[in-house]
């Protein structure tokens, strides 16, 4: 949750920032890996987070390095057939939480953390660490494990529409009225996303030079409020748009799901 | 093509997950099993007492608050030393909406997390739900409502209460997230004595999650959460107002 952000130009907030509101417009609006004829784009959403799931579920059961690997070989398999560009997928899954997994998995190596065969002594600044097999095994196991979940996860969302990954959610009994807050919740991030940008925008239009680092938090937290008072005040504009439309409290789909979807 | 540049400029999801956003294989299948069934007649008794509050009101209401959850999530605070951090907004969001109505936005929040960006665990959804979507704003909430009640909505105790609420919270949030972690050695390994799952120990696991929190995650969210309280009092929001006067009508009744 921590990042250590250079201050070189002392934009930081508006740059991290930015890329947060970046990320979320694109993931929204980008589905064009969804919209092509692959593989796993052919499969009903339904069957597909089934499938997903559970072989999220074997790779989280298997204790096997080299199942585990096979698994993780099968999911690079349905990205190619799903027509998504190998070198994207890669960076795409392999960059944050299984980057991030490795170096947490490190000091699992030594004999401090799992005690066992030892397989090497090193010296790390005068310091004497024992690499253990157990260590090694236990370590590989978590990165692959993490890996391949992680793919096919990644996997899953970038080959569905994401309002139709929401609405097959039903297929397995996730209540109506939960599916329809996580839709409108999802189409509001795009939303904030632009408010966000805007005042951004509308601050530096004004100001016209960089926040100082102090006057950082306060920038950060007036902001969280002011988007909060407009947030409510939207609520209640969208549930009179709703009333007016005829809600009742009741979702109710124009779509039926087909038990072949 | 511009997802392809965004691979590289940090999403703020990823700080989440450097601190309580448990991804799939850190924790067995038993261990997410059990944690999905804990937060079921928790999400049960939530989605009741929404529904009853908040009537056809409570569909837009929490879309919105899980949505502003992300929000949270996407502003960094500068702390000392040049780095930053963001907030996980949960006693934040309890205060403003309710601890009940708190869990459900924040579990949308991570189910949308989960399904639609691809991070965050997908089995592990009901541990990540039990820490940040019930432990989180319910402790958090309950601190601030113990140390807040009786005093008006406007008061400085309220903001003090607020800050320390948020730090409780996230710190027990944390602490619950280190022995979820921590159990795994014990419970998970082979017969050479090989963890399975998350390969520290419980003492290292309480010790990282809640010593990060107690000395700077803690913070980062007590510093978001005190002066977005004192923003929304200043310009006196309904929302806050509203619950504020609930909670005083309570005490005087």
């Amino acid at each position: 949750m921590i990042r250590t952000s250079s201050l070189r130009n002392g934009s930081f907030i508006e740059r991290s920032l930015l890329a947060a509101v970046s990320f979320i417009k694109e993931a929204t609006l980008f589905e064009e890996y969804a919209s092509r004829q692959g593989f796993m784009q052919g499969l009903a959403p339904g069957i597909k987070i089934l499938t997903i799931f559970l072989l999220i579920l074997t790779a989280v059961i298997l204790k096997d390095l080299a199942l585990i690997g096979l698994l993780y070989g099968l999911c690079l398999a349905l990205a190619l057939f799903s027509e998504i560009p190998i070198t994207f997928f890669l960076l795409r899954t392999l960059i944050f939480i299984p980057l991030f997994s490795l170096f947490i998995a490190i000091p699992a190596i030594f004999s401090s953390v799992s005690p066992g065969q030892v397989l090497r002594q090193i010296h790390i600044f005068g310091i004497t660490g024992m690499i253990t097999s157990q260590g090694c095994q236990s370590a590989a196991l978590l990165v692959a494990r993490i890996t391949t979940t992680v793919s096919l996860a990644v996997l899953v969302s970038l080959t569905t529409k994401h309002a139709e990954l929401l609405k097959s959610l039903r297929h397995f009994g996730v209540p109506q009225i939960f599916v329809m807050t996580v839709s409108m919740c999802y189409r509001y991030l795009y939303l904030f996303a632009v408010m966000v940008e805007n005042i951004c925008g509308a601050i530096k239009s004004r100001v016209g030079i960089v926040i100082p680092h102090k006057r950082g938090q306060k920038f950060v937290a007036w902001n969280i409020a002011n988007i909060w008072s407009r947030t409510n005040q939207m609520s209640e504009e969208v549930y009179r748009a709703m009333l007016s439309r005829g809600y009742t409290g009741e979702p109710r789909s124009l779509q039926r799901i087909k038990k072949n979807e | 093509m511009a997802l392809h540049l965004n691979l590289f400029s940090s999403p703020f999801f990823i700080e989440q997950d450097l601190n309580m956003h448990i991804p799939d294989g850190y924790l067995s299948p038993a261990t997410c099993g059990v944690l999905g069934a804990v937060m079921l007649p928790i999400w049960t008794v939530a989605s009741k007492i929404v529904k009853k509050t908040l009537r056809a009101r409570q569909v837009p209401y929490l879309a919105i608050g899980a949505a502003f959850s992300f929000v949270i999530m996407m502003f960094n605070v500068p702390i000392p030393g040049g780095s930053t951090g963001h907030a996980v907004g949960g006693v934040l969001i309890a205060i403003l909406l309710g601890p009940w109505a708190a869990c459900i936005a924040m579990t949308v929040a991570l189910v949308v997390q989960a399904l639609l960006f691809g991070d965050g665990g997908i089995t592990a959804i009901g541990a990540n739900c039990f820490n940040m979507a019930f432990v989180l704003p319910f402790v958090g909430y309950g601190v601030y409502k113990l140390m807040g009640v009786g005093s008006p909505i406007g008061s400085k105790r309220r903001v003090f209460a607020s800050g320390v609420g948020a730090y409780v919270g996230i710190c027990t949030a944390a602490t619950v997230a280190g022995i979820e972690l921590g159990l795994q050695p014990i419970l998970f390994h082979t017969a050479n004595g090989q963890a399975l799952y998350c390969p520290y120990g419980i003492k290292t696991s309480i010790s990282v999650m809640a010593g990060g929190n107690l000395l700077v995650f803690g913070w980062i969210e007590v510093l978001v959460t005190v002066l977005v309280f004192k923003y929304l009092q200043k310009i006196k929001d309904s929302s806050l107002f509203l619950l504020g006067k609930k909670m005083v009508d309570k005490k005087n009744d």
